[in-house]
């Protein structure tokens, strides 16, 4: 925000309190917020107090701050002083910002690999923010889901997690990686959920991966998760609000993060159901879709970029490919299929109604300038979204773009079809491609990061690859820029990196 | 390169200019009385506001319109600017040279109904503009000004406002605009003529284009033709101020009124086919048709209005191709915008009072067509080159921009326009 940060910690006052435990003593936890990161110059103190109600997680709101600056915290219990984060204050609200840089991430699953991507984004310096687009952690027990069939490492506690003391206790296991911590320290976090933080595909009335009874009720389980998160995560949103949120960043953009998992009506069965296109089901609900239209307007700031946990743009599987290629694509699509080719129920395809009135909006008012920031498909996409699926092979119109950040860890491709990346999943890609000209990049083979640079003159996203996600050091490479020019809604080929 | 050649000015009794601009055409330009034909002092600043009419800014590229592109680049660029309602050639243009809406200059559309009149006609007379404008507004100042407007009811609502006038000639016939070459000849013969410190042009080509195709199916290209025909010309301009010393003293702002939608004629809204069903709405309400919104008015008993305007609110916003239904203050467009105005979706457009009254794809008027091309070029230094920024230009921030270079003070009541200073080293 303009003038206030949020900022976050967890202590352990005793030994026994442990995540999860629900033991140990309330504290008072002291902090400060300086302009240097010496903290020659304290700019804001305070205590707050936590305890085994909450985890003895810590969240505090530092106001009074100046917009656009960037401060340095630390927190204080006892003797015990805690590292020094880095965070920064958003530009204020109708200011001429001439950039913004943010780190893009998602699907982190802890037993697939090492989070070097997260050390890599904290090692740049330049970021003003991470957005964090869900799948901060996976709910599976050890060999549930991993590194093809290697548990890197496993999860903690070592079960699936369904209950508050799992989910508190998966919490604090993520938060002890060494990269994870570094780029918390490193900026700011702006964060949404997927499913993984609850169970696979979820939806407001239970999840695919969710059994009721010997799990529990859906809504237990789901209330669990959310306390949890609410908990453990940097975002200001506590137990019975909302979690979705627009920040706005000067005259330059906005930022929409959506929650497509708490009102959303179930999946349907494949893509040939007709309640596909119904339009009395929502992936929004009512209150978020009416909400995300209000944003996409043309008297805000310039860039209207959304926080999109699954892909909006329209994605149609050809049916040349393989049985393999498709059962491939099926798995790490999700979903189901029909006659072998998969069709994800999952993303906005799965919500046609919800999605044609967000396109109609666009095209309807004209609206310029917005870009879908996604996760969730573990593979990196740039794609125009059409005005009109049926005729933007000859017109090329687009109201929209959509860059898709690719899996911190989680399984892609190369790895469901068990061969070499960069291998078997070209052709599916080119399959692909062909049969959506608005996808204009695609890469299903790679894990790694997305930087994301916003100026008046155009959006544009790099992507940057692990050698190796199951390397602790692994390295990353550029490999990918496309670029959204301001007025175009359409994504082009860049070159070279974001300076 | 084409030139146009300067004769030594003839003023007549009448204050006509008669010049010879380029390929030997005639250009004839009228003058305020007393208005002095010789150039104004060396050390000015030139500015030039060219209105690429119902240019998209996404058709301004490098490849379809180099010259124009090269200028946004090098300038200061608004990529986030709009059009204002309703999003139509003389109320925005009224907007341009005002800097206030149109519930204070009195002229919110192409079309309106005159109440007083009984009939629905164009606001294209001096009259019908109730507030002062940039072009007599910078003469009080010392300054000179000219207009060089390819269509006709523009030339009728500015009037002789300028200090220097063109009237458009010739006129086609179907548009009833002059092409942008004949328009371009007046520009150039303006400038080495009298050569006054702001110019106001109307460029019509690209518009007209999108209008006159009937059928739809040459649209696309006839469309890119008229583009790369008016990028031409304003590359003329540019050399033709390199080329006579003038560019280093030039402020040069180029931007749309609105922009252009096409719909397909199926997709074709008639009120007056919709209010058929209700004889007593139908009769005591009248339309003024402008393409992408229709402007109602109600022309029965005060005692029956309000329900009246309920009643037709409500038919008309549940028609699939309206958009929405407002009222006109909510839109800022004064009492001459009537008591309703209905703006169709993309693709869709209005056609009254009957369904082959308006035949034309090409429309504008919703907001479908509001983002437009607004940049901020020019050799002068008082141009912040080569700069993009976020602000949201409007076209009532003219005014107030073209105001700002020469210290003009607002009008009174104030500008509802910015002056977009992010352009501007002054």
């Amino acid at each position: 925000m303009p003038g206030s940060v949020l900022l976050w910690t967890r202590v352990t006052p005793t030994p026994d309190a442990l995540p999860g435990s629900g033991t140990g003593p309330d504290v008072s936890v002291g902090w400060e917020v300086a302009v240097d990161s010496g903290f020659k110059k304290i700019v804001a103190r305070g205590t707050a107090g936590t305890g085994p109600a909450r985890d003895h997680t810590v969240k505090v709101i530092a106001d009074r701050l100046t917009p656009g600056t960037s401060y340095w915290y630390r927190f204080t219990l006892g003797a015990a002083v805690s590292p020094v984060g880095r965070t920064r204050t958003a530009p204020a609200a109708g200011a001429p910002v001439d950039r913004l840089k943010f780190g893009v991430v998602s699907c982190a699953n802890w037993q697939a690999g090492y989070f070097s991507s997260y050390r890599h984004l904290a090692a740049r310096g330049d970021l003003d923010a991470v957005l964090h687009l869900g799948d901060y952690l996976y709910e599976y027990g050890p060999g549930e889901y991993q590194a093809r069939d290697v548990v890197v490492r496993p999860h903690d506690p070592a079960v699936e997690m369904t209950q508050l003391a799992h989910y508190r206790r998966r919490h604090a296991q993520y938060k002890t990686d060494p990269d994870l911590q570094a780029l918390h320290a490193a900026a700011p976090f702006i964060v949404t959920w997927d499913d993984h933080e609850s169970a696979n595909d979820a939806w407001k009335g239970g999840a695919e991966n969710h059994t009721p009874g010997v799990e529990g009720t859906w809504s237990e389980r789901f209330t669990a998760a959310h306390r949890a998160y609410a908990e453990w995560m940097p975002v200001r949103y506590e137990p019975g609000g909302t979690i979705y949120r627009r920040l706005d960043f000067g005259t330059l953009a906005s930022l929409s993060m959506l929650d497509l998992r708490t009102y959303r009506d179930q999946q349907a069965a494949n893509g040939a159901d007709s309640a596909i296109s119904s339009p009395t089901r929502t992936i929004t609900g009512a209150a978020q879709m009416d909400w995300l239209l209000g944003n996409l307007t043309s008297t805000g700031p310039q860039w209207k970029l959304v926080g999109n946990p699954v892909m909006i743009a329209p994605v149609r599987v050809p049916s040349t490919l393989s049985a393999a290629e498709l059962a491939g694509v099926q798995k790490l699509m999700g979903g189901t299929s029909i006659s072998g080719v998969p069709y994800n129920v999952d993303q906005w395809d799965g919500y046609e109604a919800d999605r044609n009135r967000v396109v109609r909006h666009l095209r309807d008012n004209s609206i310029k300038d917005t870009v879908f920031l996604t996760g969730d498909i573990h593979s990196g996409w740039a794609c125009d979204v059409p005005a009109d699926p049926a005729t933007y092979p000859a017109t090329g119109d687009s109201v929209a773009a959509e860059l898709v950040c690719t899996s911190v860890t989680s399984d892609n491709l190369d790895d469901i079809l068990n061969v070499p990346p960069r291998t078997g999943s070209v052709g599916v890609e080119n399959a692909i491609k062909a049969a959506n000209p608005h996808v204009k990049y695609l890469d299903f083979d790679s894990h790694g990061y997305s930087v994301l640079d916003v100026t008046p003159a155009g959006v544009r996203m790099d992507w940057y690859v692990l050698a190796e996600r199951t390397d602790a050091g692994s390295g990353s490479t550029l490999t990918t820029s496309f670029n959204v020019q301001t007025t175009t809604g359409k994504v082009t080929p860049a070159q070279g990196g974001i300076a | 390169m084409s030139r146009s050649t300067n004769h030594q000015p003839t003023p007549g009794r009448r204050q006509f200019l008669q010049l010879v601009a380029a390929g030997g055409a005639a250009v004839v330009l009228s003058a305020a009385p007393g208005a002095a034909w010789a150039a104004p002092a060396a050390g000015r600043t030139r500015s030039y506001v060219l209105v690429v009419d119902g240019c998209r800014p996404d058709e301004i590229t490098p490849a379809l319109t180099p010259r124009l592109a090269s200028l946004r680049a090098a300038g200061t660029n608004f990529p986030a600017a709009r059009s204002l309602p309703v999003m139509e050639t003389i109320p925005n243009h009224v907007m341009m040279m005002t800097g206030v809406r149109p519930d204070r200059s009195g002229v919110p559309a192409n079309a309106i109904f005159d109440r007083s009149e009984g009939v629905v006609r164009d606001l294209d007379r001096p009259t019908d503009l109730h507030f002062p404008t940039l072009l007599e507004r910078l003469q009080e100042q010392g300054l000179t000004t000219g207009s060089v407007l390819s269509k006709k009811y523009l030339y009728g609502i500015f009037g002789t406002r300028a200090s220097y006038r063109w009237e458009p000639q010739p006129l086609l016939p179907v548009t009833g605009h002059a092409p942008d070459a004949a328009t371009m000849d007046a520009l150039l013969a303006m400038v080495d003529g009298p050569d006054p410190d702001f110019v106001f042009t109307n460029l019509g080509d690209i518009d007209r284009v999108g209008h006159s195709d009937l059928t739809g199916t040459t649209l696309r290209a006839a469309r890119e033709t008229a583009l790369a025909d008016t990028d031409v010309q304003v590359g003329r301009f540019i050399d033709h101020l390199k080329d006579t010393g003038k560019w280093d003293s030039s402020v040069v702002m180029v931007l749309a009124d609105h922009s252009m939608d096409w719909s397909l004629p199926s997709n074709v809204i008639s009120i007056d086919l919709i209010l058929q069903a209700r004889p007593e709405l139908q009769s005591n309400v009248k339309i003024a048709q402008n393409g992408g919104a229709d402007l109602l008015y109600w022309t029965g008993s005060d005692a029956d209005r309000a329900a009246g305007l309920a009643a037709v609110e409500q038919l008309v916003a549940a028609h699939q191709g309206v958009l929405s239904v407002n009222r006109p203050a909510d839109l800022r467009l004064g009492a001459e915008a009537g008591d309703l105005v209905a703006y169709c979706r993309a693709g869709w457009r209005f056609s009254d009072p009957y369904v082959a009254s308006n035949p034309i794809p090409g429309n504008h008027g919703h907001p479908a067509t509001e983002p437009i091309p607004f940049f901020v070029s020019g050799g002068s230094p008082a141009v912040v080159k080569q700069s993009v920024s976020s602000e949201p230009a409007r076209t009532a921030d003219v005014a107030p921009t073209i105001g700002r270079l020469y210290g003009l003070k607002a009008p009174a009541g104030g500008y509802d326009g910015t002056a977009r200073t992010a352009a501007l080293t002054v």
